[in-house]
């Protein structure tokens, strides 16, 4: 119950953190911020990928209908979830998950954060830039894209931790 | 049939996901080329309100620029006010002009959400179809056009912005009147391309594009933007001209929104050619 109330909070939080604060800082030179998959990586490790895909693509729908993106962001966050647990699978941690502890920067250290959390934002990006633009003669584009918003999307994540997340295990 | 079930069970994750994905998909691309409800834009009724209370925050951050806009646009209507001018013959008696007649209405609008650094960028307007507006009307500012009105609801509406990938709006060189396409290469948002003039026509640098007003759209001599520079494109006879917009489009706020009043009459008598039947 205090999971759920937490979990509600931050679906709101990261919402209105994207769509009125990121979404208006446009850098230029193709640079988007998108921190989102920081709130479906942050749920639990147990949960069903069934509740885990329906969950994305509530909050995706929600933040196409304030950008008027019309469902890029959806798309991009189900892929995220979808190979969330097959990452998650592939850097298991030497005693494996433990299902109380969430598995946030403090939890599993640094290095595990950002093989995974790292590997997982990059498909994100990568596959948003992808449906945006649509097109092989401008692949380069896309590429400049995604190597330049992923580390600062990245760094906001990280920022975003260290400010909401107190670092005992008690949440 | 149990091998059949078996494969749904098996396979049950990958199907939702490929569901949902196109699901998606199926939104975006019906989305993109005409939007059939409000539910999913920023013209509902939720996330504008969002939208309106975020504008009512931050919309004094630009009262100094604004401001000074608008007294550069009081400024030129006082000048075209019958009392400024001064009666060289009192022998002239007003009377019910028939020559001229209403063509164009203005509605007066405030931007309360753009973006311009995105693939398609659209605004969100702070009226709707109370205020009689329809998808299709014309939106443009004080310094040039804006874009066109692509979806609405009772209070809100949207506008596909000139930072669009297929705007296509009707413009044309001013000194020498060739006309071609207003397109946006999604990269700068300061500089969109002219399309369709062809390489033997002579086009200096820094001439002035506006609107054609062949689209049913936008009244002839809207500005749009001036002549950058232009390339051959390869292959073709024609120009690849870069325009620098003459609008501002990264701190926009008041723009105006246009209606045809005489659109309906122009459609019927060119669906009514012989050309168009055909089709």
């Amino acid at each position: 119950m205090n999971l759920l109330i937490i979990h509600s909070i931050r679906f709101f939080a990261i919402l209105i953190i994207q769509a009125l604060i990121l979404n208006q800082i446009e850098i230029g030179s193709g640079i988007q911020l998108m921190v989102y998959p920081l709130f479906i990586f942050l749920l639990p490790v147990e949960l069903n990928i069934i509740y885990l895909l329906s969950i994305s693509f509530i909050l995706g729908m929600s933040i196409d209908s304030i950008c008027n993106t019309y469902g890029i962001h959806t798309s991009a966050l189900l892929s995220f979830a979808y190979l969330r647990p097959i990452i998650f699978k592939l850097f298991i941690p030497r005693d494996g998950y433990d299902p109380i502890v969430e598995t946030n920067i403090f939890t599993l250290g640094f290095r595990w954060f950002i093989k995974c959390f790292g590997t997982l934002l990059f498909i994100h990006h990568l596959w948003f830039f992808l449906v945006e633009i649509f097109k092989i003669n401008e692949l380069f584009f896309v590429l400049q894209k995604v190597f330049l918003s992923t580390p600062i999307s990245f760094l906001i994540c990280i920022l975003l931790q260290f400010l909401f997340i107190k670092k005992s295990n008690e949440i | 049939m149990r091998n059949f079930i078996a494969f749904i069970k098996r396979f049950r994750v990958f199907l939702f996901f490929a569901l949902l994905q196109g699901i998606t998909f199926s939104i975006y691309f019906s989305y993109l080329q005409f939007p059939k409800y409000q539910y999913l834009t920023s013209a509902s009724l939720f996330s504008g309100n969002i939208l309106k209370l975020r504008n009512n925050l931050t919309k004094h951050f630009y009262l100094n620029y604004n401001n000074s806009i608008l007294q550069k646009e009081n400024i030129a209507l006082m000048d075209s006010i019958p009392s400024s001018f001064i009666k060289l013959d009192n022998g002239l008696v007003k009377i019910n002009d028939t020559i001229f007649n209403y063509q164009y209405e203005y509605t007066p609008a405030i931007v309360i959400n753009s973006t311009h650094d995105k693939r398609n960028n659209y605004f969100t307007l702070n009226v709707g179809s109370k205020q009689n507006i329809e998808p299709g009307m014309g939106v443009f500012s004080s310094n040039g056009v804006v874009g066109m009105i692509h979806n609405c609801s009772e209070h809100f509406s949207v506008v596909k912005s000139c930072l669009t990938k297929d705007i296509n709006i009707d413009v044309m060189v001013e000194e020498t009147g060739d006309f071609g396409l207003l397109k946006w290469d999604g990269r700068n948002s300061k500089y969109g391309t002219l399309w369709g003039i062809s390489n033997d026509s002579k086009i200096k640098k820094g001439s002035k594009i506006i609107t054609r007003g062949g689209g049913k759209i936008f009244p002839r001599g809207i500005i749009v933007g001036r002549v950058f520079k232009k390339q051959v494109v390869e292959g073709k006879p024609l120009w690849d001209i870069s325009v620098k917009f003459s609008e501002n489009y990264n701190s926009l706020q008041r723009v105006y929104i246009i209606k045809n009043l005489l659109k309906k009459e122009q459609e019927k008598l060119e669906s009514d050619t012989p050309i168009n039947k055909a089709k």
